[in-house]
């Protein structure tokens, strides 16, 4: 991975924690629907690639590329088995495909480690992390 | 014009690496060795091709709406496992950039090829573009090579760049029955592996599985105007080819269980009667960052719609 692509993502994840950082704010005595933070899909990039939030929260997706994209977590679907990790008890999850602009939202019960991937470019190493914590 | 030269493909390492007309010698001699000289003599002149084993395979591919990959001209990484190392060079023979990679115009460290010397459509370069549209309608039903074929496709894509400019490429109008230094199979090959060690197609790309590929002569459009044709096409439903970052893999990094088409119309016009490719930049109409015309398409389409017959029947639809 070159120098350019590792600070480009540095960047991008800084506006991404800041954009949720705004969302958890706004979110505090809200509406629960507000995401507890935002992921956005950039070329073929979860941005950022881990977050973390807490049991009850909602984690949205938004499609910033040009590309469709996938928010999956299913082993079926996928072309490599360890890409997905789900918690005991978790349900697969799949966003279906989310054109240029379109969002995804989904609300995380159960704590502990989820990974996902994107169906079209997870050979591109498009895979992003979840840390659900228990409820504050 | 210095920049065009240092960026060009097959020509680039023409020019670079086979300068002087000692040098120039050599490379008629690599051209002449291309590896499949000898099969497509035997084929050239067939009348009527055979056909495919348990008859025609009918193709329908298509993507609408999403975006696509364009690849930007790029140092490739030699792959051992394709190019051999400098004690045992293996894919150099043919013509430069569209066979093989002549050992001049590959770096060396440590005992080992690096990268080749010039850049060419085949790396890890990319930029994305939108309002991408794919249709496909294909029949292969010729088996080899020949003078003519049964072989059908109809072909066009589109895609936009960032200040709305609208690109498209349409074939086939004619298809390729028979390859210049390398078998096309009549126009249209449907399961087989191409590219990278095979020697068919350029070995710059890896050696992948090819569920579908094709090779005619079609048109190159910007903003519904025509700005070249007729130019080689081809295209190709392959697994998966990229790995981190959307890089070009090597034949270690292929993913079998994930597919992609890729569309490439290539910097070089096959000259039949010489059996040999000649250098001709695409005017794309697409500006790259440093002001440069990319001169070539290589474009990946990766939302598809794919349907196959076999035979006539109706199996797997
Ligand atoms: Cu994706």
């Amino acid at each position: 991975m070159s120098r350019r692509g590792a600070i480009a993502r540095a960047a991008a994840g800084v506006v991404a924690t800041l954009a949720a950082a705004v969302a958890l704010t706004a979110s505090d005595g809200g509406p629960s629907v507000e995401p507890g933070a935002l992921v956005t899909m950039v070329g073929v990039e979860f941005q950022p690639d881990s977050v973390v939030i807490h049991a009850g929260e909602t984690l949205e997706w938004r499609n910033d590329s040009k590309l469709t994209h996938t928010v999956t977590a299913d082993p079926e679907k996928a072309a490599v088995s360890e890409h997905v990790r789900l918690p005991e008890g978790a349900e697969t999850f799949d966003s279906g495909n989310l054109a240029p602009d379109e969002s995804y939202r989904r609300e995380f019960a159960v704590p502990g480690v989820y990974e996902y991937f994107c169906i079209p470019h997870e050979a591109a190493g498009m895979v992003g992390k979840i840390v659900v914590k228990p409820a504050k | 014009m210095r920049t065009r030269r240092t960026l060009m493909t097959a020509l680039a390492v023409t020019l670079t690496t086979f300068g002087t007309a000692h040098a120039q010698a050599d490379l008629e001699a690599l051209v002449e060795m291309a590896p499949y000289r000898g099969y497509l003599a035997a084929h050239a002149g067939l009348q009527d091709p055979p056909p495919l084993l348990g008859g025609p395979v009918t193709v329908e591919i298509s993507q609408d709406g999403g975006g696509v990959f364009v690849g930007l001209p790029d140092e490739r990484e030699l792959d051992p496992d394709v190019f051999g190392t400098p004690e045992m060079p293996r894919a150099f023979a043919g013509t430069p950039g569209i066979n093989g990679v002549p050992p001049p115009a590959r770096g060396i460290e440590g005992g080992r090829y690096t990268e080749m010397k010039t850049k060419s459509p085949f790396g890890d370069a990319h930029v994305t573009m939108g309002g991408a549209s794919l249709s496909i309608d294909a029949v292969d039903a010729t088996a080899v090579d020949g003078a003519n074929s049964d072989d059908r496709v109809s072909f066009q894509a589109t895609w936009e760049d960032d200040a709305g400019n609208a690109y498209a490429v349409r074939c086939c109008e004619m298809l390729a029955t028979r390859g210049v230094e390398f078998p096309t199979f009549g126009g249209v090959v449907t399961n087989h592996v191409l590219h990278g060690s095979t020697r068919i197609g350029t070995a710059l790309m890896p050696t992948e599985y090819v569920y579908f590929a094709f090779w005619g002569m079609g048109e190159v459009l910007k903003n519904g105007e025509v700005v070249a044709a007729p130019r080689l096409v081809h295209g190709m439903l392959t697994e998966y080819v990229r790995a981190e970052g959307y890089s070009l893999a090597s034949d270690r990094e292929v993913t079998p269980n994930r597919t992609h088409f890729h569309l490439m119309v290539p910097p070089m016009r096959p000259d039949m009667e010489a059996g040999r490719f000649v250098h001709e930049d695409v005017p794309t109409g697409f500006t790259l960052p440093n002001g440069m015309e990319l001169p070539f398409w290589h474009v990946m389409f990766e939302n598809l719609d794919v349907r196959a017959t076999r035979g006539g029947g109706t199996a797997g639809r």
